[in-house]
């Protein structure tokens, strides 16, 4: 299919006075990774929550696959192909791992199984233990998730947005408060992903911005001030003034 | 790797079938010695321990404070007065007990799912006492006094019936009746719909980014919950050959909520126990002073502070860890 996976157009939400996302737009390739980078209150979280359904823009309209969603709730973005993991980790703490992915994968099983007993989801079994390995928590399945170290919960977090099989991928601050070994691997990680889903990521350690993605969309007071590839953004001045206060 | 909530609910199986045996061995014991108080205060505990089942279903597996489940309870005790009265078949009481809670549970659920924690609590409080004052401001219902003169009714299954004044008889189909509420309640929790129940309770908020529409979720809930509320309180006529509108009132509604929480919330067969054990503490205590309700919450606090998960969050847990290590083995 042509055409890109995902697009946002002329996105805004004002907060009282605060123009949070500001006539945002862009578009986003399949199968690559995008980076939305920008100072803290440049309006990254807000543009994923406006384009996962948690807020509701009061201008502008999100397409998947070339299809409107307006004013779509976040569980109709789920069945869009939309996936997405929260910056503050947002998980069912007081339940195993092994069911923290479980539950998210079970959207996965035909209508039928709904009233069959769990056990009869084989497929999300299945999707669980794929995810555990390629997450390295298999150790932990049957630990309840509040009892995870931070990393592991940020790779949790990572690992439940994917069990449903999406198209689009939105990870906010995936790599938050790990170590730097634990940053690389998940960045490796992210990277290993493009081969089903296309991603797109609010990052802050601009190394590992640089490293990983194909695109980079700037922010900047709720608007887009630069988007392109990694070296073309960081040579670009209006850039540098917003990072550094000078060009 | 047995899926760790599948084993917790095994586990609650267990300690059904030791109440279970338990209760074969008190029918056995009520039949030689001829009892009927005894056994129809058991039958009562049961009925009630159906209620608390209902609660449980909101409060321990899906995170909803009710406290005007005895609304659905007593809805479904007049409804099954009015028919027995009119015509004494059991199936046809039984059928309309469960229309009318899957109807009721509706618009309950309608109302009181716009909003959530303590303002539901509030909400389900109130809609039961609306409910409660106007049946006991109703005439035709008996209003204060209650509806009296159902008459027995008959239990027919083709092969053989129990009569609702057989003591034993009707003690046995209590407890089968409340078993099989049980084993439909354990089912479904069981299913990825029940476990999307439970996610709720652990993160309503993570639940719509899976995919799931939360407040349908939500009200599924309600109506089961208030379906097996009004399917329990159906045998009370049948019981006492009347219902009351205390039936309807908090003290019932917050029984069931202590009930549910010295059981132990969240395990399903708790509030069986839990009715089971408050009922004979009541009744113990009752011979004794007629201030028995000092003793309940008194004792309430002491499972509060000492046992948060109650009777069965100590005792599941040693079974659990039996069951995973048999099927490790």
């Amino acid at each position: 299919m042509s055409g890109p996976v995902l697009e946002a157009r002329e996105l805004s939400i004002r907060f009282g006075g605060l123009r949070a996302v500001d006539n945002v737009s862009f578009a986003v390739e399949r199968n690559l990774v995008t980076t939305v980078i920008g100072p803290n209150g440049a309006g990254k979280s807000t543009l994923f929550n406006l384009i996962s359904g948690l807020a509701r823009p009061q201008h502008g309209t999100v397409f998947i696959e070339g299809k409107p969603y307006r004013n779509a709730q976040p569980h109709q973005m789920q069945k869009a192909g939309l996936a997405r993991s929260f910056q503050i980790t947002n998980l069912f703490f007081d339940l195993p791992v092994a069911e923290n992915l479980r539950l998210a994968a079970q959207v996965l099983e035909p209508k039928r199984l709904w009233t069959m007993p769990v056990s009869a989801s084989r497929r999300a079994a299945e999707v669980v233990e794929q995810l555990l390995e390629r997450f390295g928590l298999q150790d932990k399945a049957g630990y309840l998730a509040g009892a995870l170290s931070h990393g592991e919960q940020r790779r949790l977090e990572i690992a439940v947005a994917l069990a449903c099989r999406p198209k689009i991928l939105l990870l906010d601050e995936p790599t938050q408060g790990m170590s730097h070994g634990d940053t690389e691997h998940t960045a490796g990680l992210i990277r290993s992903l493009t081969s089903d889903v296309t991603v797109l990521l609010i990052e802050h350690d601009i190394g590992l911005v640089m490293s990983i993605s194909d695109q980079v969309i700037v922010m900047h007071q709720g608007q887009k001030l630069a988007e392109g590839k990694p070296a073309e953004v960081r040579a670009n001045p209006a850039v540098q003034t917003a990072y550094f206060g000078h060009a | 790797m047995r899926d760790a909530l599948t084993n917790s609910m095994r586990a609650s199986h267990v300690l059904a079938l030791v109440l279970l045996a338990a209760g074969l061995m008190f029918a056995a014991f009520g039949a030689v010695t001829n009892d009927t108080f005894y056994l129809r205060l058991a039958t009562e505990a049961l009925i009630f321990g159906g209620l608390a089942l209902a609660v449980d279903i909101l409060l321990g597996y899906t995170g909803l404070l009710s406290l005007g489940q005895a609304m659905f309870f007593g809805l479904g005790a007049y409804v099954a007065a009015v028919v027995l009265i009119a015509i004494p078949s059991f199936w046809l009481a039984f059928g309309a007990a469960l229309v009318a809670g899957i109807l009721t549970g509706l618009i309950g659920g309608f109302i009181a799912n716009r909003v959530r924690g303590v303002y539901f609590a509030l909400i389900t409080f109130g809609m039961a006492q609306v409910v409660a004052k106007v049946i006991y401001n109703t005439r035709s219902l008996g209003a204060s006094d209650g509806l009296i003169g159902v008459p027995i009714v008959k239990i027919n299954f083709g092969l053989f019936a129990v009569s609702s004044d057989n003591p034993v008889g009707f003690f046995l189909f209590t407890m089968a009746y409340v078993g099989a509420l049980y084993l439909i309640a354990a089912y479904i929790l069981d299913t990825p719909f029940g476990r999307l129940l439970i996610a709720l309770k652990a993160n309503e908020r993570r639940v719509p980014f899976l995919g799931y529409h939360a407040t349908s979720a939500r009200l599924a809930a309600y109506v089961l919950a208030a379906t097996i509320a009004s399917l329990s309180g159906a045998l009370y006529p049948m019981l006492r050959g009347f219902a009351s509108p205390e039936l309807l009132f908090f003290a019932t509604s917050g029984n069931a909520v202590i009930t549910v929480i010295t059981g132990g919330a969240g395990t399903l067969i708790g509030a069986i126990y839990g009715s089971v054990l408050l009922t004979v503490i009541k009744s113990y205590v009752g011979s004794w002073t007629e201030h028995h309700l000092i003793v309940i919450g008194i004792l309430f606090m002491l499972v509060v502070i000492f046992l948060p998960n109650g009777l069965m969050g100590v005792v599941r847990p040693w079974v659990e860890k039996l069951l995973a290590r048999k099927t490790r083995s």
